[in-house]
């Protein structure tokens, strides 16, 4: 359905939007999928498209964990594993648990506050499918 | 060595190539978690060495992701106008927003140079230096020619030799100001993510 709408002006102008969305929420999205501990990097991919749908290209990942790890929110390990190679396995540091509970809080008054706004957009909108 | 280590080797070693301007710990820490990640990859039977590294981007694009990460993370707390300067020309090569912003670090940098240098060229060569004014003209500049010994010009010169603490005053203000805006303009660096989308929509390029 969404691929036959691709290329009008209109769904391309959506679908940079929401892309543009998406992007504003990806470091605080990688951040929450170490909440509950160390992660390798095709793991985060793993987890962030199960629990959020979000999809990134592989060569994506990688850049923005050194990055967070520059910045000092996550730390990384080489651990062996039974795979038989070892993997570089990522968790957070006290400052990114920090940085991901303020992200956390600050998305979800945000979220809040614009689905007060939004509310009778959907309800409008449901009111026309039901007619 | 099959066909498919030698399609991983060869994407390696074009990613190692690419990783300039990190140290060689750094390069290496980089190539071998994406060697892992191929080789992880490659457990799966139904998944293709081909398919794995159509995913992971063409070698440069993955080595400049890494290269501005680092580069604009390094200049978000440097107060060197070179290091801003390569941070912003790199931002530059992703779209008109970091182009406009290395043409401000540009035009900021180089109006606080040009000021320091006038104080410098003020003690050399004070009657050709200085803030000029005329007819249509207010100026800070260095004048070929000795204007301020022709009676018969109506451009004069206002400040003399206050040019020189002006000048050093204007300069490093010009630089500062340059140095914290850029500093500001860089943190809001939004990163190119090349795909992302849904589970229940199909792929897109996101920039």
């Amino acid at each position: 359905m969404a691929q036959l709408r691709f290329g009008t002006p209109e769904v391309e102008t959506t679908d940079k939007w929401e892309a543009q969305m998406r992007k504003g929420c990806l470091e605080m999205a990688v951040l929450a999928s170490l909440w509950h501990g160390r992660l390798y990097g095709l793991e985060i991919l793993r987890v962030l498209e199960r629990d959020s749908r979000l999809v990134l290209s592989e060569g994506t990942i990688y850049p923005i964990l050194n990055r967070l790890r520059a910045e000092g929110l996550v730390q990384s390990q080489w651990v062996e594993a039974e795979a038989g190679h070892p993997r570089k396995y990522y968790e957070l540091t006290q400052n990114g648990r920090e940085r991901a509970t303020r992200m956390a809080e600050t998305w979800t008054e945000f979220s809040a506050g614009l689905g007060f706004l939004i509310e009778p957009v959907l309800k409008d909108k449901e009111t026309e499918r039901a007619l | 060595m099959t066909t498919s280590d030698k399609q991983m080797n060869d994407y390696l070693a074009r990613l190692r190539a690419a990783l300039t301007g990190m140290t060689l710990a750094e390069r290496e820490d980089i190539v071998e978690e994406i060697r892992m990640h191929i080789r992880e990859r490659c457990g799966d039977p139904r998944t293709s060495v081909e398919a794995i590294l159509a995913g992971l981007g063409p070698a440069d694009e993955l080595a400049q992701q890494y290269r501005t990460g680092l580069l604009v993370q390094k200049a978000q707390h440097s107060i060197s106008p070179l290091v801003l300067l390569r941070a912003t020309l790199r931002w530059a090569t992703t779209g008109v927003e970091g182009f406009l912003v290395f043409v401000i670090a540009l035009c900021g940098y180089g109006m606080g140079v040009s000021f320091l240098f006038l104080a410098l060229l003020k003690p050399f060569f004070p009657r050709n230096t200085g803030l000029w004014a005329g007819p249509g003209e207010f100026s800070f500049s260095f004048r070929m020619g000795a204007t301020m010994t022709n009676p018969a010009s109506p451009v004069r010169e206002l400040l003399g030799w206050w040019l020189i603490p002006v000048c050093l005053v204007l300069g490093s203000l010009s630089l500062a100001g340059t140095t914290k805006l850029i500093q500001f303009l860089l943190r809001r660096f939004r990163w190119k993510v090349p795909f992302v989308t849904t589970t229940n929509a199909p792929a897109m390029m996101a920039m």
